[in-house]
């Protein structure tokens, strides 16, 4: 045993030796090896019970592969189906699939393995966040074994667009039922990519799938993927990422407008905004509480709000402002109906409007049979929704409304949203269909507290169970025009998501989806 | 002694009951819970309606607060910590390989924190009032009032994007020197101040005078004579700044990508997860309780003056 003074010596010297024994980290990388960020360990890879932007992105950019994907216009196309066929009702859609596709596993992909997936998802102990997507479907039948039957309870046009997404793209079946409980942490699927192994909380890598047939005639390159291997880091931190971009540590990541500047004038890097951008940001009104149950005091405010500001201020000015209830980038946006039925920024429109509505100014507040225009708008936490927020408020505030504006993280702000004690909320949703209106603003609403609307709803549900698609897209139309003549939303822009790839690291380009071409990727040699 | 630490640690389960007791009530004053936060904008609120009560008696979040205070202090006892809602995995397999980085992190920075801290307090202490006391001294208190993320994010600027000596993506054991650094540098300030002190309150000791008057030479007289001593008062600190460490880690952990619990802290505040921030609490308590432990043994140990008997 040491004595005392042995033991202070050893501690300070030890110490010593703990400090400076770092082995020599080998900084080169195989040739062929592309690196990219994970913004968090996801906590599954497993599209039934996980259906996370991260999860998604990962299993679709290389993982899975499904039955169709979407053009550059937006339209489905076969992918791993042959072709399909709806009913004359419109209630049964059959798919027949292509020949010749095996998952990872060496097991083959069929008729099995579509109705497998849909099985998982609509039985009720997967608890899968997918159930609602898939509307109202209510079995998958396999005459044989490459013909899959959807049937749907009522007509659902969104479907075949919906199976784009990679929340439909398949698992082998084989290894879903061998792995059990651990299959999300080990997927298998038919994508140019495979999964190799996970670090928890560090990192994910995926290896190149040798056997690798591409089924899709957009994908620049036909043959096999490039890359050996994949390797998602896990970096929660934006200031990680910018700097791991610097070092070369990353090939390529998703970037703020912020965090690009040090990139712009760098001949090193690419930057490409995604003008095909899906998202829309809007506030919206607590119908159930006043005055936003009144149309005249929604059409005043929809007129107060500097668009361009707010997207200078939240984006740096990268994206566009929004007039429209449905994001330039999805199908059926009409551009006609956001200008004609749109409310422009005017404040002394506004102001006339909340006159003649009775809100008269009053000590520099309006005030309306002694309610004062003292209102609250929340939003969930982030640098956007803030400086959004900031602008919102001094724009109330130039025509006599008093806001006070609060975030909370999207855990409390959204589920907190079904309370109705709220006023206004901004709040931003992406999605690639215009589907995406029936969920939000059909009544009763994606916070439940909206009154019925017969346009709105007519048009929404006509919309959603026509299967053609130019009758779709003019009922879609129709519900685009009902929802901002009721003042529902209060639209304000489409943000264009940045990502930064360096110029090494070739073919980097993605789908209508937002989907890599993963098989496309190549380092160039130095 | 064997009963002073047999005390301390029976005195251990009252305070983690009393801090599991605030996080509970800290449970049930925040209106949402992980189930509902991991079904938030899933598009599917209608439908996840009955997933969701599934999955909330699955983990008992239908039941009031004590009730489930009781379950989960019953699993505890038979070493259970519950399973993470959102990883859906225990928390124990989630939290162990993190707490041995978090670890890792902070004893490499304890090193770095004794290295420099001591090497420039004694330095300084020997060479009183000199340009190397004075540096020490300037530089020292830049380390005191210098904030952890102000001086990671420097650190990164220039070691990683402009030299291109380390690495920023948290990969290898060369990752782990700049936020060693960053953590260790720090608390290496107050260290250093300490052992200057005690050093030069040592060195003019009697008994130091009568050493030097038989003839030891000076580095004798400072390493073999002095030092010891006046380690007494530094590890008194250092006991107290591995507290300090382990809050700094968390800040620390988040700046460099470091996947140990104060990254995992964040996240599962985030997700709602209280069976992981719970875990976590507990953790960083008992850690905590034990370190000081530790060190007031040692220094018992060291100092036979001191007695663990109160």
């Amino acid at each position: 045993m040491l004595n005392r003074r042995q033991f202070s010596i050893a501690t300070a010297l030890s110490a010593g030796v703990l400090a400076f024994s770092s082995t020599r980290q080998v900084l080169a990388q195989a040739p062929q090896v592309a690196r990219f960020r994970l913004p968090i360990d996801p906590e599954g890879l497993f599209n039934v019970q996980s259906i996370s932007a991260v999860v998604s992105g990962v299993l679709g950019n290389y993982l899975l592969e499904g039955l169709v994907y979407l053009d550059a216009d937006g339209k489905a196309q076969p992918w791993l189906a042959q072709s399909w066929q709806a009913s004359e009702d419109g209630k049964e859609i059959s798919f027949k699939l292509k020949d010749g596709k095996t998952f990872h596993d060496g097991t083959p992909f069929n008729a099995e393995a579509v109705k497998f997936h849909f099985d998982t998802i609509l039985d009720p102990k997967s608890a899968s966040p997918a159930k609602g997507i898939v509307g109202p479907l209510s079995k998958v039948e396999t005459p044989d074994g490459m013909t899959v039957v959807f049937t749907f309870a009522k007509p659902f046009a969104p479907f075949i667009n919906l199976l784009g997404q990679s929340y439909f793209g398949f698992n082998s079946p084989t290894a879903v039922r061998l792995a059990g409980d651990a299959y999300p942490r080990k997927p298998v699927g038919t994508g140019p990519f495979m999964f190799d192994k996970w670090v928890p909380g560090a990192s994910i890598e995926l290896i190149r799938n040798p056997n690798f047939k591409q089924f899709r005639p957009d994908a620049t390159n036909q043959g096999q993927p490039y890359l050996d291997r994949i390797v998602l880091n896990v970096l929660t931190e934006d200031g990680v990422v910018t700097s791991a971009l610097m070092t070369e540590e990353l090939d390529a990541a998703s970037l703020t407008a912020d965090g690009v500047v040090p990139f712009a004038a760098d001949d090193r890097y690419n930057i490409i905004n995604d003008q095909n951008a899906k998202n829309l940001m809007f506030m919206e009104f607590n119908y159930k509480k006043a005055p936003f149950g009144d149309l005249a005091f929604r059409e005043a405010i929809s007129h107060a709000i500097d668009r361009e500001a707010v997207l200078a201020a939240a984006f740096g000015g990268n994206g566009k402002i929004a007039l429209g209830p449905l994001s330039r980038g999805i199908p059926g946006y009409d551009d006609k109906v956001a200008e004609a039925y749109g409310t422009p920024y005017d404040p002394e429109k506004a102001k006339q409007l909340f006159d003649a509505a009775g809100w008269v100014m009053k000590d520099g507040i309006r005030t309306k049979d002694g309610m004062p225009a003292k209102f609250s708008i929340r939003s969930y936490a982030s640098s956007t929704t803030e400086r959004a927020l900031a602008v919102i408020q001094a724009n109330l505030a130039d025509i006599g409304i008093v806001v006070d504006v609060g975030t909370a993280d999207w855990g409390s702000f959204y589920p907190g949203l079904l309370k109705p004690d709220w006023d206004m909320a901004l709040n931003r949703w992406t999605w690639s269909d215009p589907s995406v209106m029936s969920q939000l603003f059909r009544s009763p609403g994606h916070r439940q507290l909206l009154p019925a609307n017969p346009a709105i709803d007519t048009a929404l549900d006509s919309a959603d169970t026509a299967l053609d698609p130019q009758k779709r897209m003019a009922f879609v139309s129709d519900a685009q025009k009902a929802i901002l003549e009721d003042r529902r939303i209060l639209p304000l822009l489409t943000d264009w998501p940045i990502t930064v790839n360096r110029k090494v690291l070739e073919g980097y380009h993605f789908d209508y989806l937002g989907y890599l071409y993963a098989g496309d990727l190549k380092i160039a040699a130095a | 002694m064997l009963q002073y630490v047999a005390r301390r640690l029976l005195l251990l389960i009252p305070v983690v009951i009393g801090i599991l007791l605030v996080t509970f009530l800290m449970k049930a004053l925040i209106p949402t819970d992980a189930v509902t936060a991991i079904y938030s904008g899933t598009l599917s609120e209608k439908d996840a309606a009955e997933a969701i009560a599934t999955l909330r008696a699955k983990y008992h979040l239908d039941l009031p607060w004590y009730q489930q205070f009781y379950i989960y202090v019953r699993d505890l006892m038979s070493g259970d910590f519950g399973e993470s809602i959102r990883l859906r995995k225990p928390v124990m397999d989630e939290l162990g390989y993190r707490y041995v980085n978090t670890i890792i992190l902070t004893l490499a920075a304890l090193a770095i924190a004794l290295v420099v801290g001591l090497t420039t307090g004694i330095l300084a202490a020997v060479k009183r009032n000199s340009w190397l006391d004075v540096t020490a001294t300037t530089i020292g208190l830049f380390g005191i009032s210098m904030p952890a993320f102000f001086f990671g994010l420097l650190l990164i600027l220039v070691f990683a994007v402009w030299l291109r000596w380390l690495p920023v993506v948290p990969r290898g054991t060369m990752a782990l020197l700049l936020p060693a650094v960053a953590l260790g540098l720090i608390e290496a300030a107050p260290i250093s101040q300490v052992a200057r002190t005690s050093m030069i309150d040592v060195l003019g000791r009697d008994y130091i005078q009568a050493a030097r008057a038989r003839g030891a030479s000076e580095f004798a007289l400072v390493v073999r004579h002095a030092l010891p001593n006046a380690l007494i008062v530094v590890l008194t600190l250092v006991g107290l700044q591995i507290g300090n460490l382990l809050g700094g880690a968390f800040i620390i952990e988040a700046i460099f990508g470091w996947h140990g619990i104060g990254e995992l802290a964040v996240n599962a505040i985030e997700w709602r997860d209280f069976t992981l921030t719970q875990a976590i609490i507990l953790i960083s308590a008992a850690t905590y309780l034990v370190v000081n432990l530790v060190a007031d043994i040692l220094y018992a140990w060291l100092d036979p003056r001191v007695e663990l008997n109160s």
